[in-house]
């Protein structure tokens, strides 16, 4: 099989992440419940991890890494936990349902207002909206790095200098960004950065994390077992405890940490040129085949990804024909963003997404190139 | 149009749902195929799963989902926009 949708998470990743879990799920005790050599094991591993994970995205330290089932668990940390009632919010049209559905909720409830940055038809985002949008009580920014439809990097130059002048929360949306491109808080001005370890990270499913610059403080979205201060009734106010109730799991942090071993030896770099490259290969492939529409902005910065119609077919029919016809993996439909697809005037055909890894080979490229252009010949 | 033309597309509220139900299918020798739901059936309370099934096969698996009260969304027939290269039950 040609795997192309890397966006919903990368299926080929470096062999020593499968070996990491498998030791560790012969080994490893629970993290911060005990002293003995199974617990130990399992806090070293994990918080090796949150070091690693401090020096990739530039984070004060690793006691500001918290880890999470996934990005939308920490988007959803993040929003419940800052947000108050009377609060405004500026986020945009390129956002996944990870980010939209927990604020839609809140300005359900009656707990918060929303206000959106459009994007025109290529995805591109009206810059100038992060500070016109701007209230009394505005009170954070919540935007992604790049749209998991089109591809557009967001330049989130402009939203954290907004945030940082008008005293706002910057919240980024890391999820597929984090391990395809450099992603840096302090330089960046990111107050809260959430991300998945199981896209460009390389890691397991079921692992992500919430990274915290000092002065961002959240109300936990869960409570309870830390292994720590056990007769407080209250969650500890430490970090990343205060963040961590249950049990970690520890075995797919494992497999995290041998992929940022991998990505570390690598070069963050050396992956976003390789991916780049694959992703410019087919757009030049695809954008002149007559019959496919390309979405997005290709001039400037781009994650691997790139969506495209062919005529007026369902988007759901063409990735059947190359899933069955040419074992090509591709992601049709709405991908949870159902704001962009608006935006793009997709909503009715939805769009076939086609993403790209370190693993993706050009021969694959060709491949896939060659299918779209047969099946826009039929 | 020519009943062999179109697909019988069935929808679920859930990967849950349809993968059940595929299950089921199988246990009765009932073939059905596993597709991305086309994006204008979807609308906004199915999944993006959808299980396929040939037009002569159809009333059989309607009775067997009734007999089994399984859970669904709808059935929805729809023509093959794309001439297909090999069998994909369209």
């Amino acid at each position: 099989m040609i795997y192309l949708d890397n966006a919903a998470t990368t299926v080929h990743k470096p062999p020593s992440v499968a070996e990491a879990v498998f030791r560790a799920i012969n080994t490893m005790g629970n993290s911060s419940r005990g002293t003995h050599e199974s617990s130990l094991e399992a806090a070293g591993t994990v918080f090796e991890t949150r070091c690693k994970l401090s020096r990739l995205f530039g984070c004060p330290g690793p006691e500001k890494v918290a880890f999470t089932a996934n990005a939308t668990e920490a988007l959803n940390m993040a929003i419940s936990g800052l947000l108050r009632p009377g609060d405004h919010v500026i986020t945009t049209d390129c956002e996944h349902n990870s980010v939209l559905r927990p604020l839609y909720r809140l300005e359900d409830e009656g707990i918060i207002s929303l206000s959106f940055v459009p994007a025109d038809r290529e995805g591109v985002l009206d810059y100038d909206a992060f500070y016109s949008l701007i209230r009394p009580e505005t009170r954070a920014i919540v935007c992604t790095h790049a749209s998991n439809l089109t591809g557009n990097v967001t330049d989130i130059s402009v939203p954290a200098r907004a945030a940082a002048e008008h005293g706002l929360c910057f919240i980024l949306d890391a999820s597929q960004t984090a391990g395809a491109m450099p992603v840096r808080m302090e330089e960046q001005g990111i107050d809260i950065l959430c991300f998945t370890g199981h896209k460009g990270l390389m890691g397991p499913q079921g692992t992500g994390g919430i990274c915290l610059r000092r002065d961002a403080a959240l109300r936990p979205l869960k409570v309870g077992g830390s292994g720590v201060q056990s007769y407080n009734r209250s969650q500890p106010a430490e970090m990343p405890t205060h963040l961590e109730a249950g049990t970690l799991n520890a075995h797919g942090i494992a497999g995290l940490s041998a992929a940022l071993d991998f990505l570390e030896e690598t070069g963050i770099e050396a992956v976003q040129f390789r991916e780049q490259a694959l992703m410019r290969r087919f757009y030049e492939g695809v954008r002149d085949i007559p019959g496919v529409t390309v979405y997005g902005d290709f001039s400037r910065p781009h994650a691997g990804i790139v969506a495209l119609n062919i005529r007026n077919y369902d988007s759901g029919e063409v990735s059947d024909v190359l899933s069955v016809e040419y074992d090509i993996a591709t992601r049709p439909g709405a991908h949870c963003a159902p704001r962009m697809h608006r935006a793009l005037g997709t909503e009715g055909q939805g769009a076939v997404r086609f993403s790209f890894s370190w693993f993706n080979t050009e021969r694959e490229i060709d491949t896939a190139i060659e299918a779209v252009e047969e099946i826009a010949a039929r | 149009m020519p009943e062999e033309s179109l697909n019988y597309y069935i929808l679920f509220a859930n990967y849950t749902h349809g993968l059940a139900l595929k299950e089921l299918l199988s246990r009765e020798q009932l073939p059905a195929r596993i597709a991305p739901t086309p994006r204008s059936i979807q609308g906004k309370l199915s999944c993006g799963m959808s299980l396929l099934v040939k037009a002569e096969d159809i009333d059989a698996v309607r009775e067997c989902m009734e007999r089994n009260r399984a859970e669904y969304y709808d059935i929805v027939a729809m023509p093959c926009q794309i001439q297909p290269r090999r069998d994909r039950y369209c």
